[in-house]
């Protein structure tokens, strides 16, 4: 997985070979961590998305007044 | 970066857009503080987690897509050839100029030793992302869903405000070869823009409860924590100055970049790589502020709150030109940006009802329409690009900067990129029914279990004596 396993080996290379991506799996992983990515943001969509509605709906039903928050604060 | 001169020059510019992107972090600080303090305290937490985690929505698919965009469409596509390849495709093509080195795939979006500046450049960009998102987040706090504003704030962050930086802010955009658009430090491509959206979401999303009487007077709503809103103010303002810093380039030799032979010019420059010095934009950034200013607190009969928000108001307006004009202009210019605003947010609140709770629309967006039409007509004639100068309409070189372009330029960002999609989104996340909260819950409070589930441990905690 390491691109780079040695410093001064690689930048003895030629200019253009030293001028790239270090990173690890470079030129064999892009895609599959940019499908990573995707997956991760709509997850995470879908998942609050669902909680948030479930803690909606169950504040909804509880029908509090306006001014009610204001005996859950112990202290000003 | 082979010798010492290049290799100066490219860490000197890295570090500078490093520098700005750090600064322009404070607007993200600034505006979460304003916001919070804006609203009631039955709706705090839920405002502040609102607001921050446009970050990570907004960054994440900044990196998957919005680069990309604003690398993808300056010729349209298909509306103005590319200056600098004449390719009309820059999506798919392989010139220097072409997305296609700025897809998440490309290694050049990671650490590259062949290239030292895309992730500063891609973070200045994606910072003025947040604050396209963070604008509208201001406007419409305390009855919108978390998912909700998480879909608006990437359709604002990472699609139509790249959109029309690719059309009206880059080098090789559309706008500035038809229209000769002129926006130096982003009146439309930011700011109109989002207050377009925002109303555009307003207008579906509707009023907080009990802001309108039962004949329809608009009732104020004021911040509840005015010394929040100040502090988040003063730090949208430091951030404003690391915003300018971003739209310039720091150093650049204009004679070979112009084809001038045999002439060496160094100089810091606009976005559209035209010349312009940090010292004339840093007189035009506190003569345009203090312009709002002087004018808000006249207007608003020193209120406060829309005193400071003049200040950023008057910088907004005279933005579109503070690359170029007289420091008094720029000052003029922003205290007739905020008269404008502040008439015109009364006006609409009280005849189509519209509830924005911070006044975004009007600061950001009818502040930055009017300072792009005034731009039209202050540097009437200047070229919109140091490369070439040609007549409105031509589209194979660059038209000069004139009031019809700079009038429609801020239509397009106002209504077409701004106000359109951001209707549209809202009705449709409307229609699933999943843009705003239940009315219990805006009544209750958004933090309201939070606080119940909390109130235990306060309690006693609050008793305690050792």
């Amino acid at each position: 997985m390491a691109t780079v396993t040695n410093w001064i080996d690689h930048l003895n290379k030629p200019a253009e070979e030293v001028a790239g991506a270090i990173y690890p799996g470079a030129g064999s992983s892009e895609t599959l961590l940019v499908i990573l990515g995707f997956v991760v943001w709509i997850g995470w969509h879908v998942l609050t998305a669902r909680s948030e509605s479930e803690e909606l709906e169950r504040l909804s039903r509880k029908r509090h007044g306006a001014n009610d928050h204001k005996s859950n604060i112990a202290e000003w | 970066m082979t010798d010492q001169l290049g290799a100066l020059t490219t860490i000197f510019t890295e570090f500078y857009y490093w520098v700005t992107v750090v600064l322009m972090f404070l607007i993200h600080v600034g505006f979460c503080m304003y916001e919070v303090g804006a609203s009631r305290y039955k709706h705090h937490q839920h405002t502040l987690m609102k607001n921050t985690m446009l970050i990570p929505l907004v960054t994440v698919t900044w990196f998957l897509f919005g680069w990309w965009i604003y690398w993808a469409f300056p010729t349209g596509p298909g509306l103005a050839p590319s200056i600098m390849n004449e390719s009309t495709a820059l999506i798919t093509d392989d010139s220097a100029f072409s997305a296609t080195w700025y897809k998440a795939t490309s290694d050049l979006m990671a650490v590259n030793l062949g290239d030292h500046i895309s992730g500063v450049f891609w973070a200045a960009f994606l910072l003025f992302s947040w604050t396209a998102a963070s604008i509208v987040s201001g406007a419409i706090i305390e009855r919108i869903t978390t998912f909700a504003f998480g879909i608006l704030a990437i359709a604002i962050g990472s699609v139509f405000w790249t959109i029309d930086a690719a059309w009206g802010w880059h080098f090789d955009g559309w706008m500035l070869k038809l229209l000769g658009y002129h926006d130096a430090y982003a009146s439309g491509v930011i700011h109109a823009i989002a207050g377009g959206f925002a109303l555009g979401v307003l207008m579906v999303l509707g009023p907080r409860i009990g802001k309108f009487s039962s004949s329809g007077e608009p009732r104020n709503i004021g911040p509840r924590n005015p010394w929040l809103v100040t502090v988040g103010l003063f730090l949208i303002y430091t951030g404003f100055w690391g915003f300018y810093a971003a739209c310039n380039i720091p150093i650049f030799d204009l004679g070979p970049e112009y084809g001038m032979e045999g002439i060496s010019y160094w100089t810091a420059t606009n976005i559209y790589v035209t010349p312009t010095t940090l010292s004339g934009i840093t007189f035009n950034f506190l003569m345009s502020l203090s312009g709002g200013l002087l004018a808000g607190y006249w207007i608003a009969k020193g209120d406060p709150f829309w005193t400071y928000s003049s200040g950023l108001a008057g910088v907004i307006c005279a933005s579109a030109g503070n690359d170029l004009y007289h420091p008094i202009q720029a000052m003029i210019i922003g205290m007739i940006g905020v008269v404008i605003a502040y008439k015109l947010h009364y006006w609409v609140e009280r005849k189509f009802k519209i509830d924005d709770a911070v006044g975004a629309v009007a600061v950001h967006g009818y502040a930055g329409f009017v300072g792009l039409v005034i731009c039209g007509f202050v540097l009437n004639g200047y070229p919109s690009s140091g490369y070439s100068v040609g007549a409105m309409w031509d589209g194979t070189t660059y038209a000069t900067i004139n009031p019809l372009g700079q009038f429609i330029g801020a239509l397009i960002m106002f209504v077409v990129l701004g106000l359109i999609p951001g209707y549209v989104i809202a009705k449709i996340l409307h229609g699933m029914g999943k843009l705003r909260i239940p009315r219990d819950v805006e009544i209750a409070g958004l933090d309201y279990e939070m606080m119940e589930s909390a109130k235990k441990d306060e309690r006693a905690v609050s008793s305690a004596t050792r």
